[in-house]
């Protein structure tokens, strides 16, 4: 278990802690009085207690692998042929600096790389080339596991001594992590089938029955339905989990490969999970061509092309001074 | 506009057919193995709620008048309803052959549950004649406003050629009425005689099946606890499902303008129940007629080793001239057995949403071309064969 990433793990919990501490006493709510916070029990059942609300705050879900930012998350081939000279496309292109996508070190262990067989890696590509009409998260589908670990909401953790229910603020799913004997599901899933035990202070979670449809990131990366996930939970500090999961799918790699990135506790003292109901979002994304009187007017079939609109702030000073 | 506490199963039957069959298979009633007493505290010290919970009896929201007077069934009449109720599992109702009323009742008997006749005559317990209690003048003018639209919508169908009930209070007229370019009078959630657009559709059929209270015929919620916390699991069947994570930190409720699907729940112990206090609802949502000014306090408290009573109050001093209570008993299902379903994917599924528009835009070019009926006169709003002969309601 002694990932390359161990020592920058931990120097990011001291950090983290650190933060965490400022954070508790800097925060306090924006509404009504504070509420007073029940103290914290470190155990449940003689094991850790990891219970809260917990959010990764890194780049995985844009994609596992180390990248370096991108001008957006859609581009085209700008004026130059190479590939670090693209430019924003439609349809991210409105949305200027908030359309780009971070760089990340990555979370894959190892060499960094996801060892896809070499029929998979195309696939890969593919999904990552048709990311707008593939990625099942702009769906709203249900993110799958590890993907709802990490993506960027939070969820909560309530731990008891049988059952550990994991609950995630995209799409309000959820999964429960049967720590007892269960029968497993009639069919396979979406987010598995989550079935742990404990390895001294550490949560082993053996999650199976997936489906192939989702995937790991915005970058493409995905899996069949042989996948089998090993999660390791390991508190390294009280608000830093170690997230660590060992990746099976011998239909699509060509071995095992591990992801690992620590979870932190959202220390604000009225945190709480709130809705993010998305499959009303994306109505009309999945179905507006379908309309009697389309919103968007550019369906053709069931092509959706969207004509980006730009308007300059009436009043704007900056394009008032070049303008003239 | 049924009463969304009638059977969402049937009401959502367009959204997943599939996920019924699940359901039923997981509805055969078996119970948990009766733990020992000391168990119905957690570790911890605090109540203990946890385990899958549902309802294993079928009990009417409101009181037939049939039983006017009657809280409680006596053992005789729930012998005899349970006997007339278990002829219904086999039918296969059909009308004429052929006729929309006899298509639009694909789904029979075979797609809804069939449970044991409860004890109480009515789940609601307060008022004491067990019927929810009258809306205040504002609300019943909004309540018949949409149910005048809704019923113009339908007037071209054969539904009210042939006097329906779906159609009562309205009348029938071969032409079909100009507000069908009107929007809904407001914000729509149940089935209505068009299908523009996504909206049109109610929420069960756009995976937005609304939430809380839930006291459909076939739901189970899991619960699992924590030092100070609590989340609850809810399937209830045709794939949706939603969760909760009770805030037990003594905090106000979120702010007024932040309005959620499933509320703001937030709870706290009074002895041995667990007292959750609900508001912030979306005004999207629709509980016989409350919207967003619903105001819920649940009351949860586990009664033995495989029971748990649910009673809630409602409140909308905006809807109804005063409060009413609900009240459910629980019983523990097998943890082994697992018998829950935590994967909410309707979305993931749902072939009936463009479904209906595509079939009802082709019907609309064909009638363009002069090629078919007006799409205003087949009903696809009302439905069910037989489902208003369950002896119960």
């Amino acid at each position: 278990m002694s990932g390359r990433s161990l020592p920058s793990m931990i120097m990011v919990a001291i950090a983290a802690a650190a933060v965490g501490a400022v954070i508790a006493t800097s925060i306090t709510p924006t509404s009504g009085q504070a509420p007073a916070p029940a103290a914290r029990v470190a155990r449940v059942g003689g094991k850790p207690n990891f219970s809260g609300i917990w959010q990764a705050n890194n780049e995985a879900n844009w994609n596992l692998q180390a990248h370096g930012a991108l001008p957006a998350a859609v581009t085209q081939q700008g004026i130059y042929p190479y590939d670090y000279a693209r430019v924003p496309a439609a349809p991210v292109l409105a949305l200027g600096a908030a359309g780009a996508v971070p760089g990340s070190l990555g979370v894959v262990q190892g060499d960094g790389q996801i060892p896809y067989k070499p029929e998979a890696l195309a696939t890969k590509r593919e999904n990552a080339d048709h990311w707008i009409d593939r990625d099942p998260e702009l769906k709203c589908y249900l993110p799958g596991i590890p993907r709802a670990m990490y993506m960027p909401f939070p969820f909560q953790i309530t731990q008891s001594t049988n059952k550990i229910h994991m609950a995630y603020e995209f799409s309000n799913t959820a999964r429960t992590v049967h720590l007892d004997k269960v029968e497993g599901p009639p069919d396979d899933t979406w987010m598995g089938h989550s079935v742990g035990h404990w390895d001294g202070d550490t949560l082993v979670v053996d999650v199976t029955n997936f489906n192939d449809r989702t995937w790991f990131d915005r970058a493409g990366n995905y899996h069949s339905d042989a996948l089998h996930l090993t999660e390791r939970f390991t508190m390294i500090s009280p608000d830093v989990i170690r997230y660590d999961v060992t990746i099976e799918d011998p239909k699509v790699y060509t071995r095992p490969w591990r992801i690992v990135m620590p979870l932190y506790r959202r220390a604000e003292p009225n945190i709480q999970l709130l809705e993010f109901r998305c499959n009303e979002f994306v109505e009309e994304f999945m179905y507006g061509s379908l309309r009697k009187q389309q919103l968007v007017k550019h369906w053709e079939g069931d092509t959706m092309t969207v004509d980006i609109t730009r308007k300059v702030p009436p009043g704007d000073a900056f394009y008032q001074w070049y303008g003239r | 506009m049924r009463n969304r506490f009638l059977s969402p199963t049937i009401k959502a039957a367009l959204g997943a057919a599939a996920a019924a069959t699940v359901i039923a298979i997981f509805m055969a009633p078996t119970s948990a193995q009766a733990p020992a007493a000391a168990s119905l505290k957690t570790p911890w010290g605090e109540p203990d709620l946890q385990g899958i919970w549902t309802d294993e009896t079928a009990t009417p929201l409101q009181r037939s008048p049939k039983y006017a007077n009657q809280e409680f069934f006596t053992p005789g009449q729930r012998t005899e309803l349970d006997q007339q109720r278990a002829a219904m599992l086999g039918r296969d109702k059909r009308v004429e052959r052929g006729t929309e009323l006899d298509v639009a009742g694909a789904y029979n008997a075979q797609f809804a549950s069939v449970k044991r006749t409860g004890a109480r005559t009515s789940m609601i317990v307060d008022p004491a004649n067990g019927r929810v209690p009258p809306m205040t003048p504002e609300a019943q003018k909004v309540a018949a406003a949409d149910r005048q639209f809704r019923l113009a919508l339908l007037q071209a169908t054969e539904t009210c050629k042939n006097k329906s009930v779906a159609c009562n209070g309205g009348k029938y007229d071969p032409k079909p009425s100009p507000r069908l370019a009107e929007l809904a009078p407001r914000y729509n959630t149940a089935r209505m005689n068009r299908f523009d657009g996504p909206e049109d559709g109610a929420l069960p059929d756009r995976c937005l099946t609304a939430g809380l209270p839930e006291l459909g015929g076939v739901s189970f919620r899991r619960i699992v606890q924590t030092p100070n916390g609590i989340s609850m699991f809810y399937d209830v069947g045709q794939g949706q499902g939603w969760q909760r994570n009770i805030v037990m930190n003594a905090s106000p409720h979120l702010p007024a303008d932040i309005r959620q699907w499933y509320g703001d729940s937030r709870g706290h112990w009074e002895g041995n129940t667990l007292v959750i206090d609900v508001t912030n609802f979306s005004p999207k949502t629709d509980v016989q007629g409350s919207r967003e000014n619903l105001h819920l306090v649940e009351r949860w408290t586990r009664t033995g080793p495989n029971s748990l009573e649910y009673a809630v109050t409602m409140e909308d001093p905006t809807v109804w001239t005063r409060s009413w209570t609900v009240k459910q008993e629980f019983t523990k299902q097998s943890e082994q057995q697992n018998r829950i379903y935590y994967e909410p994917r309707c979305n993931e599924g749902n072939y009936g949403l463009p479904g209906l528009m595509h079939g009802l835009r082709t019907q609309e070019a064909d009638f363009a071309h002069g090629k078919g009926p007006h799409p205003a006169t087949k009903d696809i709003a009302t439905d069910f064969v037989g489902v208003e002969d369950d002896p119960l309601q």
